[in-house]
């Protein structure tokens, strides 16, 4: 037969210790009277469903009693040592912190799902075999017949004056195929979105206008559907208003089925088509993406090499959004992963050697009485508390790592933005929390397990247990200085490759730079002869502004993200130069820029009169053509133009995409020639350019208020932007490697110290033996460097290991060479063995006489 | 663990199964079950406490020194050595007291307004 009163007391183990201890005998004694006194089944079954309903009520009450309790004892324990407990919550919440922030975004990029319908089967083509490039009935026909695709749509997205009827304003366009939004499922907040006719010429006149744009320049009127905006001169009528959500391809304020047509909207420049497309049921990724190789392979059978810089791939449309920050993303988690882990063996570290200080205390509440569950449960509500209070201020960290994440590298879509309110991350801080606290709950019970209330209570430091937790320690101090090291060469290589970056020549100087952007599409300034007057009149108010020292402008400025157009140049009885940018500049650019002319002159307005109409051409066209300074004077082909032209002057190589990327051949010809429709133009200041700003807007929309002008700003901002993201993972990577190597440092402190407390008596011993001082620095200093000798070791093998990761985060950086290795190891050694050697003081204030005196 | 110093006014009013069982106490020393089993009786089984209702109740009450483990045993003879034994303190009985004053005063304002006639 069951014994249900051992049945019962089992179940009393739900109760706190202290409770449990004191009444667990009564209340099992009660029960078995009760049972004794219940007759039939009846009356049993009632016994058995009162005991549990007053189970179901009263243990939880209990248990927040006692544990209320253990908790005010745990923070006056860790009021006694506030600064151990201090460095514990503090690492523990800046690594949970920084961790959570990271996986936010992490959490928004790759896990979170996209706002449209089905976004699993969502795919980006890379170079697909058809695009809007094929026309309208190309595409179509190319689509309708995929075996894998339910259907694509192809768009490309650039920025464009838009009329309202009272602003002008720069906003950016996606021109699509007419099923963008159906083929994302999403439907219009108001009006409507495309039919599927309405991408054909002669009835493509219509956009959609994000929920953003229509809130700021619409002030949220519903009856703006069917007003008819201006975008860049084409008059479109708006039919509808897309959701607050929605902004894909990311950032975009307007949509138009424009995208097959080059003359509703006229098309200048150099644009990319990209293409997304609906997989059909059932189809798998792998198999979408064999079908479309063969689809490429019969289409363009070259399309498919693999030396080819335009690889056709079929990517899922998350990935494709997330691919520019991605690895970056996935590489900081890591590293952050590592400064967690330092914080959790400091942590540890703490808790161990709180555990072992206190023996004398738990051996003497053991022998009177406490039972063992006591004794643990209050050890864990003291780890408890504090992993709890240092996943709390965590949390505050991680709002701020998730805030700034969100500034230098934002996601593509507003949709995923990074937030702490994401069942994943909570899930994650959680799951933190828990694990945390878990292992730092089970610790003391493992250490304490050794404690009986026989042994003896006046020797405390015996034997067994605290050599266990002497080896724990030690290895937990080789797991902190191997993680240090790995974050200290990976900091050294990140800092060295940004100094390089700081340091390098851009081949002009942003210092003292103001630029500003000037678009006449869709103004009255269509004829050339208008455009070059227009300009020529903006160059002239500039200039005489004062502290104005040079003013020009150009097409395509250094670090303006612009997508720039290139192509291959005959050099006149000599090579073909490939991939040669055409740029096109006014006189005084370069003087104004800061870019040296090295040979030759600038254009001036004398020389478009020549039968040849001058081309100043950069450093590496000059190079790479074989001729260096001397293709002065020669003449060159473009592939735009059938005349040759005449190289005037050579000008240093910029780097058009920042410090990162070695500038490329640059050919410049004189805009007056054929005025573009929009202008970038740049003025070097004397003092802060800062203070130019409103000066020069207010000077270039004075001239004519229907131009829009935008990006006023100083050449050392965009700079700075450029510079953002390396400055980002730099700062960030030293930043955590800073704090592992206050946490290891911590650490290898606390180790050396506890081992001389451990071994105080035997010390005393040597000394009164006639052992020095010094000889004894130096033997607990050998020991006590051991583990970060491991540490190192391990570390150096770790680094390799991730610097091959790194490298990903920005061009230029190399975890190699001797340095990268040895001055970090050197330095963490260097480090580790001042705070072994330091924590030796303690060794003088050992009393040999009284250590031996204790002993009687 | 006695913290007697709180005043009597902080402790009132006494839940009905705390009430009941420093009312029981008064009259003598009582072990657990006892005072369930009476408590059971005297309320015509209306209150029925659980064992961890019990206990809960009696380890506050020690905490709050209202009652004191005894040592003695009414009958070594009669009772099991390994039950413990609950004595009411000075405290107990002046903040019985009290709840008895109290609920008095309540019933009596109770009476006042709604007429309730005395018991014949």
């Amino acid at each position: 037969m069951v014994d249900f009163a051992k049945l019962y007391r089992k179940m009393l183990k739900v109760y706190p210790a202290s409770f449990r201890q004191e009444y667990e005998g009564a209340m099992t004694r009660q029960f078995r009277d009760e049972q004794r006194h219940a007759q039939g089944r009846k009356e049993h079954l009632g016994l058995w469903l009162h005991a549990l309903s007053d189970l179901a009520v009263s243990a939880p009450r209990e248990l927040v009693r006692e544990l209320g309790q253990d908790s005010r004892f745990a923070l006056r324990v860790y009021r006694r040592r506030p600064v151990s407990a201090f460095i514990a919550i503090g690492t523990l919440a800046l690594a949970v912190g920084a961790s959570t922030g990271v996986f936010s975004v992490t959490s928004a990029l790759l896990l979170r799902k996209l706002p449209f319908g089905n976004a699993s089967r969502l795919v980006e083509l890379r170079f697909p075999p058809f695009s809007a490039g094929n026309g309208r009935a190309g595409f179509a026909e190319w689509r309708n017949h995929s075996s894998y695709l339910e259907s694509a749509t192809t768009f490309s997205t650039s920025e464009m004056n838009l009329n309202s009827g009272r602003d002008s304003l720069r906003v950016r366009v996606t021109e699509t195929s007419a099923n963008l939004f159906s083929l994302l499922e999403v439907q219009a907040h108001l009006g409507r979105t495309f039919v599927p006719e309405e991408d054909r010429t002669g009835q493509n006149h219509v956009i959609v206008i994000s929920h953003r744009l229509w809130q700021q320049a619409y002030g949220g009127n519903p009856s703006v559907i069917g007003s008819v905006a201006h975008l860049d001169g084409a008059a479109l009528t708006i039919i509808g208003v897309a959701p607050s959500r929605f902004d894909y391809p990311g950032n975009v304020d307007v949509w138009a089925p424009t995208v097959f047509d080059f003359e509703v909207i006229p098309k200048h420049g150099a644009f990319i088509w990209q293409t997304i497309g609906r997989l059909r049921p059932g189809i798998t990724m792998r198999q979408a993406r064999q079908d479309f190789k063969a689809d490429v392979a019969r289409v363009n059978p070259k399309g498919l090499r693999p030396e080819s810089s335009s690889v056709p791939q079929l990517v899922g449309l998350r990935d494709q959004l997330s691919s520019q920050i991605r690895t970056s993303v996935l590489i900081l988690f890591s590293v952050v992963l590592l400064v967690l882990l330092t914080a959790l063996a400091n942590v540890a570290q703490l808790l161990l050697s709180r555990t072992a200080e206190r023996h004398q205390e738990f051996t003497l509440r053991s022998a009177l009485g406490a039972s063992r569950s006591r004794i643990i449960q209050q050890l864990t509500v003291e780890a408890t508390t504090l992993t709890l209070s240092g996943t709390t201020l965590g949390m505050i960290v991680a709002l701020l790592v998730a805030r700034v994440a969100g500034a230098i590298m934002p996601a593509q879509l507003a949709t995923q933005e990074y937030t702490l309110l994401d069942w994943h991350v909570l899930c994650f801080a959680v799951a933190l929390t828990l694990i945390t606290g878990f292992a730092f709950g089970i610790m003391p019970t493992w250490l304490m397990g050794r404690v009986q209330p026989s042994t003896k209570v006046v020797r405390m430091h015996s034997g067994t247990s605290e050599a266990a937790t002497g080896r724990l320690r030690q290895a937990l101090v080789s797991l902190q200085v191997a993680f240090t090291l790995t974050l200290l060469v990976s900091s050294f290589s990140l800092g060295s490759a940004f100094l390089r970056l700081v340091h390098i020549d851009l081949g002009f100087k942003p210092a003292n730079a103001v630029t500003l952007k000037i678009s006449l599409e869709g103004t009255r300034y269509q004829t050339e002869g208008a455009k070059w007057q227009y300009y020529s009149a903006v160059k002239e108010r500039l200039q005489s502004m004062p502290g104005v020292k040079a003013v020009g402008a150009v097409n395509y400025l250094p670090l303006s993200n612009s997508v720039l157009m290139a192509g291959s140049i005959q050099v006149e009885s000599g090579p073909k130069v490939p991939g040669v940018v055409l740029n096109g500049s006014m006189p005084g650019y370069f003087r104004a820029v800061g870019s040296e002319l090295i040979a030759g002159r600038d254009f001036g307005f004398d020389l478009g009169k020549s039968p040849e109409p001058p081309v100043i051409v950069n450093e590496a066209f000059a190079r790479e053509s074989g001729f260096g300074r001397n293709i002065l004077g020669r003449k060159i082909i473009s592939p735009w133009t059938p005349r040759p032209y005449l190289v005037a002057g050579v000008v240093t190589t910029a780097r058009m995409a920042g410090p990162e990327y070695e500038g490329g051949p640059q050919a410049y010809w004189p805009v007056e020639e054929e005025p573009p429709s929009a202008l970038t133009f740049v003025a070097s200041v004397s003092g802060d350019p800062q203070h130019y700003l409103t000066q020069f807007r207010d000077a270039v929309v004075g001239l004519d208020r229907s131009v829009p002008v935008y990006e006023v700003k100083t050449l050392d901002q965009s700079l700075d932007e450029t510079m953002e993201r390396p400055r980002f993972y730099t700062t960030s990577v030293l930043f955590l490697a800073g704090l592992a190597l206050v946490i290891a440092v911590a650490g290898v402190y606390s180790t050396s110290s506890r081992a001389i407390i451990q071994r105080e008596h035997e010390l005393g011993v040597r000394i009164a033996l006639g052992a020095s001082i010094q000889q004894i620095r130096t033997l607990i200093l050998r020991q006590g460097t051991v583990p970060v000798a491991f540490g190192i070791l391990a570390g150096v093998v770790g680094a390799a290991g991730c610097g091959l990761f790194l490298q990903h985060l920005f061009l230029g950086i190399s975890v190699s060479g001797v340095t990268a290795f040895v001055v970090p190891s050197l330095f963490l050694l260097l480090i580790a063995v001042g705070t072994a050697w330091s924590a030796t003081t303690r060794i003088l204030s050992i009393d040999p006489i009284e250590v031996i005196r204790a002993e009687h | 663990m006695a913290s007697s110093i709180k005043g009597i006014d902080e402790l009132l009013p006494l839940s009905l199964p705390l009430f009941h069982m420093l009312l029981s106490l008064t009259e003598g020393e009582r072990h657990g079950y006892a005072l369930k089993r009476e408590i059971l009786q005297r309320t015509d089984k209306r209150i029925n406490l659980g064992s961890g209702a019990l206990y809960g109740a009696i380890n506050k009450m020690l905490e709050q020194g209202l009652i004191v483990e005894s040592d003695e045993r009414p009958d070594p003879h009669l009772d099991d050595e390994r039950r413990r034994y609950y004595r009411i303190t000075p405290l107990g009985r002046r903040v019985v007291r009290a709840e008895v004053v109290r609920l008095r005063a309540l019933v009596r304002m109770a009476e006042v307004r709604i007429g309730v006639p005395d018991p014949v």
